[in-house]
């Protein structure tokens, strides 16, 4: 499980996460949704230690996180975090060396789900197509959790189709997924979880099949309540 | 471990281009180098003998003869080297800023491996040093090669030869490719230590932007302080008080903490401060 415990955050003199507590469990999709500016990529920043925090705790299976965490969670952000000039084959390989989870098999799997080339250059690559590597780079490792920064943001309406297809494969079950995103209609029937974020706070955590079997209401209807009530 | 070894090759690769390139503009200037100014010098030669009417020995009591001492101080043999160490020195900040740099933000990717971050530090350190110690490599082959091209271009009679240890002792040749092992630790490990500087203070300005270029001046001036404070102490309050071997022996001291403490705080800052 990870744990995310009065998570404060400030850039400058202005606090951009204001206490924010959630969790976010193993095998379920855990969406948070805010409106642009609201901090959602600083906290996936913050529970991978690429931000510091002004206070607060995350916790991953109980344990801060430390070097051997990157082998249990990963994150894929929403720009290419591979070298541009890399091939898609090199930037595979690249991660076969550093990491003990690689499963190649798996990447290859995904390789022809999304039917890319393993020769092409990650910079030659259109905007959908490199949020597809980027997935891949994340989907292929045998982690236990995958923070996913807006996959479905600027790309055609077929590739976020491909990329809403993997929320409901193998490729992501059994895992614990965080995602952020504006695109709530592409996964909104995947989503186990949703926290929503206002003014660096957690205005509602719910989980959707409960509020959908109790109140009669989807995540829109409950974002109408909190964003616009 | 392993991780570290691998980033050091990974951070090779990324440039080893430029570096290839500047290793081909050093072989081929000074080679240029060698060959044009034995020219020149036979081709002058050759005129004021034939329009003087001098002999050999008249021309070569006039206007000396050729020694390797001259091409050292052409531009064809400076220039590369001089070139060279602006490319290392600027490296040393590229070689973080890039991680950082436009679209394509590699630095996530550097600091979510599962390894210790300062392996990241102390590859990126590695690389600058392994590269130096090439360039100078390099030259070491290259000048037997060039005495010998010399010496095949100009008969004997018009050139004085010097040997490698001669040419070494050359103004600054000296520094760069230094005669004793103590000159070179001096040399290097200043180096190095430069390095470590320069790599804790630009952690500070990627840990802390604007506020992080004051913060790694400040951290820069305390670490040349701590360097030399044996010497400051030497010709201030305690004047003339270490023979010149404790000196030494303390500079080697305030060296290496300076070097522990720059990677540390490096360490710190990498695992607690970093911004991507």
């Amino acid at each position: 499980m990870i744990e995310v415990k009065e998570l404060t955050k400030k850039f400058g003199s202005k606090t951009v996460l204001n206490g924010i507590s959630f969790t976010a469990d193993k095998g379920q999709i855990t969406c948070l949704i805010g409106i642009n500016g609201v901090g959602k990529t600083t906290i996936l920043n913050a529970i991978m230690a690429l931000t510091p925090i002004n206070s607060g705790e995350i916790l991953i299976d109980g344990e801060k996180i430390h070097k051997e965490s990157y082998e249990k969670i990963t994150f894929i952000p929403d720009a290419t975090i591979m070298l541009p000039q890399m091939r898609i084959s090199e930037a595979m390989q690249f991660m076969a060396d550093f990491y003990d989870c690689w499963n190649q098999k798996r990447a290859d799997e995904i390789l022809q789900f999304f039917r890319l080339k393993e020769n092409d250059r990650i910079s030659e690559l259109s905007k959908g197509n490199t949020a597809k590597v980027n997935l891949l780079l994340g989907l292929a490792m045998d982690v236990d959790y995958l923070l996913m920064d807006e996959p479905f943001s600027g790309i055609d309406i077929f590739s976020r189709e491909q990329i809403a297809n993997v929320f409901s494969s193998h490729l992501v079950e059994d895992r614990g997924v965080i995602i952020t995103t504006h695109e709530i209609n592409d996964i909104e029937h995947l989503i186990d979880k949703v926290v929503l974020l206002d003014n660096g706070v957690v205005t509602k955590e719910f989980n959707t099949e409960e509020i959908r079997e109790n109140e009669g209401k989807s995540v829109v209807d409950v974002m109408r309540e909190v964003y616009q009530g | 471990m392993s991780r570290y070894f691998k980033l050091v090759n990974f951070e090779l690769n990324r440039f080893i281009k430029i570096y290839l390139v500047l290793a081909g503009v050093i072989i081929l200037s000074q080679i240029a180098g060698v060959i044009l100014q034995a020219n020149s010098y036979l081709r002058m030669a050759s005129e004021i003998i034939n329009v003087e009417m001098l002999s050999r020995s008249e021309f070569i009591n006039q206007y000396g003869t050729m020694s390797f001492y001259q091409i050292t101080q052409s531009i064809w043999f400076d220039g590369p080297i001089a070139l060279s160490i602006v490319s290392l020195l600027i490296y040393v900040f590229f070689i973080w800023y890039r991680d950082w740099l436009g679209k394509n933000t590699f630095v996530y990717r550097l600091l979510m491996l599962p390894t210790a971050r300062i392996n990241i530090y102390l590859s990126k350190a590695t690389v600058i040093f392994l590269m130096v110690l090439g360039l100078i490599a390099l030259q070491l082959v290259l000048l037997p090669i060039e005495i010998n091209l010399l010496k095949w271009m100009v008969p004997l009679d018009f050139r004085t030869d010097m040997s490698i240890y001669e040419i070494l002792m050359t103004n600054y040749m000296t520094i760069l490719i230094p005669l004793t092992i103590t000159e070179f630790i001096i040399n290097y490990g200043t180096g190095l230590m430069v390095v470590f500087i320069v790599f804790t203070a630009i952690l500070f300005e990627r840990s802390y932007r604007w506020k992080g270029i004051l913060f790694g001046l400040i951290y820069g001036a305390f670490a040349v302080v701590l360097f030399f404070m044996p010497m400051i102490l030497q010709s201030t309050i305690l004047y003339e008080f270490f023979y010149p071997l404790e000196l030494l022996a303390l500079h080697f001291v305030t060296g290496l903490i300076v070097m522990g403490l720059s990677v540390w705080v490096g360490n710190f800052l990498l695992n607690k401060k970093i911004r991507i």
